[in-house]
């Protein structure tokens, strides 16, 4: 009983948020469409804290991914500026986004600077760069082809009246690639030993090099993915637009991690840490809370759960 | 009872407690007054006055920060379409949220622009007359040198409505043959603009020693002026004549101009008057009648030392 609620503590948090908002929020709370709302509302989020749950899973950080996402908007962006059509500005956008997280992971694997500190230096380059190409501009109206910005407002029909939106789609085909890799194959199993004892892991023969310096190419790949996304959903980029991603998966990761027994990210959990994120920003709007009184209190509620968690932890 | 939930509960507390205090509130008409940008001073303004109106309509009006984050005004919207308030006033490009404003107008919700710009989803955007604010400086900078001599222009082409205003002045300059735009200088902003721009003025004061080869600075914002100031006074050149103008005539701008100082005019938006004409702009389209033109401009006004006291 003790452990189930240590584990499922942060779960049932969540469930008592919905039921709250249930309540308080009759006619449109727990309705179809708000939750197919929700799922696209957070779909940005939840990719990059899907791919930061990979890094987060060796013990490690990534805090370029913000910048990163903003970048990969710029480069899509500039790319149909300049007449090209929207599958090679996505391609390059990607490219863009690998090649920064693999640049991550040759700094924090090889050259052997702290994650915190190699990618609090590419968080400022990725940045610099997306202000440099971009000239500092918002890129929008005509440059963005319709195709691009109609994705993120497409999706598949369910019934007269909703549909499961496309950026929700992209967000579920993130997760179970993510959590296929982590939890189905010996790659994954690999970044937990690395992140269960990294000096244990090497002597047992695990390349803990390759491996940190490919799960942080996943994380610029996610970063990319994301940044386009919210291009997308705004029909525009613009060279700060991703900044707010990478405190907020961060926290993301760091609620699902309550709901593990040894203090792992778990992709899965990463998700409900993605939605009472989400289910808090849409509820508390739908009753007209004050925006600020909603920072407050979604700042903490991810100190409490944490602290609950890890104090339930130490005495157990 | 475990550790982990005792400690729980208090946070569930909390959260119940603030939420009822904060939803008991509720009145006929139901706004939503969704910005990225509540930290800029303007737009302080306009909310303000925005709400001042609302109280004597008695409107339930929700402010909603997205701090920044555009997307985050698209879920907003969307949750403002499912919430079904009565109403939608944004501070924000149109052409950049328009997945949420769709969904609004789904919803059956009209949406008014406060200083946000021109979109079909709009009832009207209320808002002040960029071209009119430049014309007015950029004349002012023309006759104050007698049609004749060389301009710094500060611009920022990246903004669409302070590019407005730099293509006016062009204009205005374009049409004085013997005024010559020395440079059209883009500041960078991330520091809030002045520093940036001292430091270009003071390069092409440099460039420039001989008194009389610079005749103005026309800006398309006060920061940028503000850093000219600086500039001209720190190489000692504040007596040469150099006329400075501004455009939103903040409150720094505001004291330089009352010093009566190179720094002569800028532009007064009547950011209350926008407030005050988005709320009217709401009250009609609740009352059936909607306002006829999509954009309503509230006047703009030459700040100088003459009336800066006023």
């Amino acid at each position: 009983m003790a452990s189930a609620l240590k584990t499922y503590g942060t779960l049932i948090g969540f469930i008592l948020v919905v039921v709250f908002f249930w309540i308080e929020i009759p006619d449109t709370f727990m309705t179809a469409k708000n939750w197919l709302n929700i799922s696209q509302q957070v779909s940005m989020l939840a990719v990059v804290a899907f791919t930061m749950t990979i890094v987060m899973v060796m013990g490690d950080f990534d805090l370029s991914v913000g910048s990163m996402a903003s970048l990969a908007g710029i480069v899509a962006a500039l790319a149909f500026h300049d007449g090209y059509g929207v599958e090679i500005g996505v391609a390059l956008a990607l490219i863009i986004g690998l090649a920064g997280g693999l640049l991550n992971g040759v700094l924090v694997a090889y050259v052997g600077i702290l994650p915190f500190v190699a990618t609090l230096g590419t968080l400022t380059i990725y940045s610099g760069l997306a202000f440099l190409v971009s000239g500092g501009k918002t890129i929008f109206g005509r440059d963005i082809p319709p195709a691009f910005s109609g994705f993120a407002r497409s999706g598949i029909p369910l019934s007269d009246t909703v549909s499961l939106p496309s950026l929700t789609l992209v967000a579920a085909l993130v997760l179970l690639a993510v959590w296929f890799v982590l939890e189905q194959t010996t790659f994954g199993r690999r970044l937990y030993a690395i992140g269960g004892n990294k000096e244990a892991a090497r002597l047992a023969g695990i390349r803990v090099k390759r491996l940190r310096f490919f799960a942080f190419g996943l994380s610029g790949l996610g970063a990319a993915t994301a940044g386009l996304m919210y291009a997308s959903r705004v029909a525009s980029a613009n060279p700060t637009q991703g900044s707010g991603l990478m405190l907020d998966a961060i926290a993301a990761v760091f609620l699902g991690m309550t709901m593990s027994d040894e203090g792992e990210p778990h992709v899965l959990a990463t998700l409900v840490g993605v939605l009472i994120l989400g289910v808090l920003g849409n509820g508390l709007t739908q009753m007209s809370i004050d925006s600020y009184v909603r920072e407050v209190l979604i700042g903490s509620i991810i100190v409490l759960a944490v602290a609950a968690s890890s104090i339930g932890k130490a005495r157990g | 009872m475990t550790a982990t939930l005792r400690k729980r509960l208090p946070a569930a507390a909390l959260f119940l407690s603030a939420v009822f205090a904060a939803g008991a509130a509720t009145a006929a008409g139901k706004i939503a007054v969704i910005t990225p940008y509540l930290a800029q001073p303007g737009t302080q303004f306009y909310v303000e006055a925005f709400q001042a109106a609302a109280k004597d309509k008695a409107w339930d009006v929700n402010v909603i920060d997205t701090k920044g984050d555009v997307a985050a005004v698209i879920s907003r919207l969307e949750d403002a379409a499912t919430q079904k308030v009565d109403a939608v006033v944004i501070n924000v490009d149109p052409a950049q949220v328009e997945a949420g404003l769709a969904a609004v107008k789904d919803a059956g919700i009209p949406v008014v622009g406060m200083d946000a710009g021109a979109s079909p989803y709009l009832v009207t955007n209320v808002t002040s007359n960029g071209y009119a604010m430049a014309a007015d400086t950029a004349a002012y900078v023309a006759n104050r040198i007698g049609g004749k001599g060389n301009v710094v222009m500060f611009v920022f082409d990246a903004f669409p409505p302070v590019q407005v205003r730099g293509v006016i002045a062009d204009a205005v300059f374009g049409n004085n043959p013997d005024i010559k735009v020395l440079d059209r200088v883009t500041p960078d902003v991330s520091d809030g603009g002045i520093a940036d721009s001292r430091a270009k003025m003071e390069a092409l004061l440099a460039a420039h020693p001989d008194k009389g080869s610079i005749s103005a600075v026309w800006a398309a914002w006060d920061q940028p002026a503000l850093g000219a100031l600086q500039a001209i006074e720190a190489a000692g050149r504040q007596n040469e004549g150099i006329v400075i103008t501004g455009i939103d005539a903040n409150p720094q701008a505001r004291e330089a101009i009352a010093a009566g100082g190179n720094f002569e005019a800028s532009m007064a938006q009547d950011f209350h008057g926008i407030g005050r004409a988005a709320a009217e702009a709401v009250a009609q389209t609740l009352a059936g009648k909607p306002p006829k033109s999509s954009v309503i401009y509230v006047p703009t006004k030459l700040i100088t030392a003459d009336n800066v006291k006023d």
